[in-house]
């Protein structure tokens, strides 16, 4: 049911489907704060495997150039009647956007097919499902490509590829299509302003590019309405370059039959002298840096951490590949074993790292409940550390490797798999035989190698690291793995005292503890008990803590709803020492823990008659 | 290789292999028709112990896709016990006899392969697609756990708490995400698709591992599910793993059917949500049809294709288009097994009001009971559909989960190859009869959705 109707799937998924592992993996088997059984991953290693990793030739297709330097690419699969494709245009991708004009690229590819020269919006949509194919344009932000991409039965492909080369060489950009198109546009600028992931993202991106235009991750309502017919017309006019594009195709053609039609089709599409000129490369952020996007209402925080690293031709990206995998990539890796299986603090939770024609950043991250932030970046920072420290066990390895090779065999049943494959090969120009010798190449990586990339990238010092939830919860908390920066859900910087503001209104009124208590340290040996004296002003907590051997010690400290800490400083012989309470007040009883140095005791309290 | 076939001649030798074949593949509905006509070969069988078994071979890639399909869904579930059936989809990977917690996430995806788990209304279905030289793993993994599943307090536990989780992220942190409930909520009153397959989080609390394993008995057993396998492999040497792999798990008698009859509607229903991270107003229409596989289903989903599918249809072109009082349109019917429905959204845009998208929605249906639509868009969608099915054919896992639903919920796999012809058969008149008959204000629902105030005003002073 879920998939039968190409219009509905989301609606159908997120009405009726619930799946053990959605999207980028899932099933969180958890445990609130109450339960705190953990459940390990038991292998019992009783299943049939076969020890041989199924290697696979993977198909080549077609290749050609065009006479206007459009390279063709070609993968016949006469299985089912169908054939879909794919056109790939470097150069004219969000990453040359002017600065001040973000989402260009982006709406200039939307409107190819709101209007050609002669056919309107509606007629194009209207062909199109006659047809019964699917025709669409995109681009997404960082990207230094659109793509135009179409898909549809074999028996009618001449009649729906018509309309693919119309929109992609004759669109008209009609001005009224446009100003509807930004007013669709700018509903989505307000409702992405909800999504924790797009929250994640942008913040993330803004973190560790900086300059970069790869920072850039939507349009703004200032550049949406400075858009005209005139300046997406200039752009696809100067960006849309047949010797810069690649257009692929896979299923049920015949490429000899095909080419010399590709000819008289796109013959016009004229070559150009425009070549690609990347930005300069982003680099490493140097220092740690904590961002706190404040969703109020959150039941979950999402974070996200990490840096930049490597691009896409680097000869660390296939150590990498294998990093990741061990890292947090897929139901097998230690993120989801860790946190998911066994923490069962998530539903997801992953590693990835993105290298393209610039260097990216790796990162990890999930989407975790609100109670669990601290205990998921205790995680997060023992599973990071611990693939930078230690050389990944042999076995593990081993297994890790066999996966990827092995996982090859999948994508024979996905023609477009294999031709994105062959589109890595000629954008970053590697040698013909790439993907054959890539499973030998991973399979010769070492625990060393995997070891050395992580200490080289993973840099904990330095990563950036973005939290989007309830700050009133969360900051307090984030706070211990940098210097934290707030931000509200659209975009603009949160003052301090609004945080503070919102932290007490998420706690509730303080609780009321001016008086004196009588306070009892639980000791290994026995209990001691001595007296405590707390004035108040609001949430601001000052008093005195009797010493032992006669005397009072100054504290100070804060009340927060029913939660409590102060810290006690104390003379010793060795000079100042700071002891710190924290717990949570119930009427006239009190009760939490101490902690000096490793010490850690628990205490209890009741209010003196 | 060669030591499967020692182990099949072995096991046809001593005839513990009971098949009985139900359909040498299926005829071609469209056969002659033209060039476009897709069949999918595949033949049935049943063990001794009830397990209905289909096998579609396919050597074109060296792959292979298994699904097994359980005839559970929330519909099954009763009062007071509602989340069993998705709760149980969590359990069925905690461990069996032969397999550790969590084992099969590792054993699927270090040997190079996919898996998944759903749960929906009307059944759950578990599948693995896998190079095609693991075809005994994926069989023994799900014979493991049909048979021998782990039933204790401390998973039941830790999964009504991923439960929890799950809920967390698709429902409660989410925009529009408690829209849904909402609609089933109030447009059933049988309660069999009224109450959500997420289910009550008291319910769950309230379950005993008793409760749980008398379900696993009832709907886990051999005779209440499909096992569909799809992909590179010889049919003998597939049966014979079978008949080894399942044949020896016990048969239990059969669930009794579920009460799925809904009283007519007697009047519209309106009810309006409050959501906090919304920030466009959105309606959700609803009315209640027949049954999926029906002839009047069909004509519907026609219907709800010309109506609210894709750029091209009437709702687009209308309220995002026309008239601009929407930024996004869409909608189509449900393929339930039991009754069913179809719905019509639109996210209202900034300023715009939801009657005025309402007003012209029904304008748009009265359209349809007064004149027939037009020729192009029943070409339309005929294409369309044809397109959608070639495209679900190409992925062998989808394939198999398509066979598996198709014969637990309607029980006719063969429907992978007749649907299309079903399809043909509706006609201009018959859409604009089925608008007549369902799309009536007395048998519709109407859901609301409007973005919460914030309450900044309390919790930031000073903004």
């Amino acid at each position: 049911m879920k998939s039968r109707k190409f219009f509905l799937p989301y609606l159908l998924a997120a009405a009726l489907l619930v799946t053990v592992c959605a999207p980028g993996w899932a099933q969180a088997p958890g445990q609130d704060s109450k339960a705190v059984s953990v459940s390990k991953v038991e292998r019992k290693g009783l299943a049939p495997v076969s020890k041989e990793i199924l290697r696979v030739k993977l198909p080549r297709p077609v290749e050609a150039t065009l006479k206007n330097g459009l390279t063709v690419l070609i993968m016949e699969d006469h299985r089912l009647p169908a054939v879909s494709v794919n056109l790939s245009i470097t150069g004219a991708g969000p990453l040359f956007e002017p600065s001040d004009l973000p989402g260009l690229a982006v709406v200039t590819a939307q409107m190819l097919d709101e209007g050609t020269q002669t056919r309107t919006s509606r007629q194009i949509a209207e062909e199109v499902a006659r047809l019964g194919a699917t025709l669409g344009a995109s681009s997404s932000f960082g990207s230094a490509a659109s793509a135009i991409s179409a898909s549809g039965l074999s028996d009618n492909f001449e009649e729906w590829f018509a309309l693919f080369t119309d929109v992609l060489l004759h669109p008209a950009f009609p001005a009224d299509e446009l100003d509807k198109l930004k007013q669709r546009l700018k509903a989505s600028l307000r409702q992405q302003r909800s999504s924790p992931d797009f929250l994640v993202s942008e913040r993330f991106n803004r973190a560790v590019y900086g300059d970069h235009p790869a920072a850039v991750r939507s349009a703004t309502p200032e550049s949406v309405d400075a858009f005209t017919s005139e300046a997406l017309a200039q752009w696809h006019r100067e960006r849309y370059a047949p010797q810069n594009a690649i257009l692929s195709f896979a299923g049920d053609v015949s490429a000899s039959d095909l080419l010399p039609k590709l000819e008289k089709w796109l013959g016009e599409w004229e070559r150009t002298e425009l070549e690609i000129k990347l930005p300069p490369n982003p680099t490493p952020v140097p220092a740690k840096k904590v961002y706190v996007v404040d969703r109020p209402n959150s039941v979950q925080t999402s974070l996200t951490m990490g840096n930049i690293a490597i691009d896409r031709r680097d000869s660390d990206y296939i150590p990498m590949v294998v990093m990741n995998r061990v890292l947090g990539q897929g139901p097998a890796a230690r993120l989801f074993l860790n946190l998911r299986e066994e923490k069962g603090y998530t539903y997801g939770v992953s590693s990835s790292f993105t290298a393209l024609m610039y260097p990216g950043p790796w990162r990890v991250g999930g989407s975790l409940r609100t109670e669990v932030t601290e205990g998921a970046m205790t995680e997060f920072l023992y599973e990071l550390g611990r693939i930078r420290d230690e050389a990944v066990p042999e076995k593990e390895l081993e297994e890790a490797k066999r996966a990827m090779v092995a996982n090859f065999a999948l994508s024979l049943e996905r023609p477009t798999q294999l031709l994105s494959y062959a589109r890595t090969i000629k954008i970053y120009g590697f040698p013909e035989d790439y993907w054959d010798t890539y499973p030998a190449k991973l399979m010769a990586v070492t625990a060393a190698e995997v070891q050395r990339v992580a200490r080289t990238y993973l840099n904990l010092d330095t990563m950036q690291v973005v939290a989007v939830g309830n700050a009133g919860k969360i900051k307090e908390i984030m706070e211990a793995y940098g210097p934290v920066e707030v931000y509200d859900t659209e975009g603009n910087p949160v003052a301090e005292e609004a945080v503070a503001a919102t932290e007490a209104a998420e706690a509730g009124p303080p609780a009321e503890v001016a008086g004196e208590w009588e306070l009892t340290l639980l000791g290994p040996q026995g209990s001691i008990t001595r007296l405590l004296r707390l004035a108040q002003d609001g949430g601001t907590l000052t008093g005195t803590f009797a010493a032992r051997r006669g005397g009072e010690a100054p504290l100070t400290g804060s009340v927060k709803g029913n939660s409590i800490s102060f810290a006690v400083t104390r003379q010793t012989p060795r000079g100042e020492r700071m002891v710190e309470y924290s717990g949570s007040v119930d009427g006239g009883t009190m009760k939490g823990t101490m902690q000096v140095g490793q010490l850690s005791l628990e205490w209890t309290a009741k209010r003196k008659e | 290789m060669r030591k499967a076939r020692v182990f099949l001649a072995g096991l046809l030798g001593v005839g513990l292999l009971v098949l009985v074949p139900l359909a040498q593949g299926v005829q071609a509905a469209e056969s002659g028709k033209s060039a476009q006509s897709i069949r999918l070969e595949f033949e049935e069988f049943k063990l001794e112990n009830g397990l209905r078994v289909i096998l579609a071979e396919d050597h074109s890639a060296p792959t292979y896709s298994i699904s097994v399909t359980y005839d559970v869904g929330s519909r099954n579930e009763r009062p007071g016990r509602t989340g069993f059936a998705h709760l149980f989809e969590h359990m069925m990977f905690q461990g069996s006899e032969k397999v550790g917690k969590g084992e099969h996430f590792i054993l699927i995806f270090n040997n190079g392969g996919g898996m998944n788990g759903t749960t929906n209304v009307d059944r759950t279905n578990y599948y693995e697609t896998l190079p095609a030289n693991q075809l005994d793993l994926g069989l023994f993994l799900e014979a493991d756990r049909m048979r021998s599943l782990v039933i204790n307090q401390a998973n039941l536990d830790n999964q009504r708490n991923a439960v929890q989780e799950e809920r967390r992220l698709s429902v409660d942190n989410r925009a529009y995400g408690k829209t849904f409930e909402a609609i089933f909520e109030t447009a059933y009153d049988n309660f069999a698709y009224k109450h959500s397959t997420i289910g009550s989080m008291a319910d769950l609390d309230a379950a005993t591992v008793e409760d749980v394993a008398e379900f696993f008995r009832i709907y886990y057993a051999p005779n209440n599910a499909v096992l569909a396998l799809v992909g590179d492999f010889k049919k003998k040497e597939a049966l014979a793993k079978i008949e080894k792999y399942f044949g020896d798990i016990p048969a239990q008698p059969p669930p009794s059917e579920p009460d799925m009859t809904e009283p007519e509607q007697k009047g519209e229903r309106r009810k309006t949500l409050e959501d906090s991270f919304a920030r466009l107003a959105r309606v959700d229409i609803v009315h209640k049809i027949p049954p999926a596989n029906t002839p009047d289903w069909y004509a519907l989903d026609v219907l709800g294709e010309v109506l609210a599918s894709g750029q091209s249809s009437r709702l687009y072109q209308k309220l995002v288009k026309e008239e601009q009082v929407a930024v996004a349109a869409a909608g189509g019917v449900f393929m339930l097994r039991g009754p069913s429905i179809l719905l019509l959204l639109a996210l209202a845009r900034p300023g715009k009001e939801i009657a005025e998208i309402e007003k012209l929605v029904y304008e748009e249906i009265e359209r349809l009971k007064n004149e027939p639509i037009e020729d192009w868009e029943l070409e339309k969608v005929r294409m369309q559909l044809r397109h959608q099915r070639v495209q679900q054919l190409q992925s062998t896992s989808f394939r198999a989960r398509l066979l598996g639903e198709y014969a637990v919920n309607f029980d006719d796999p063969g429907l992978i190859n007749t649907i299309g012809e079903k399809y043909l058969q509706v006609s201009k008149e018959d859409v604009q009869r089925v608008a007549r008959k369902y799309l009536k204000q007395s048998n519709r629902t109407v859901i609301t959705t409007v973005p919460k105030p914030a309450e900044t005003a309390e919790a930031k002073p000073g903004e």
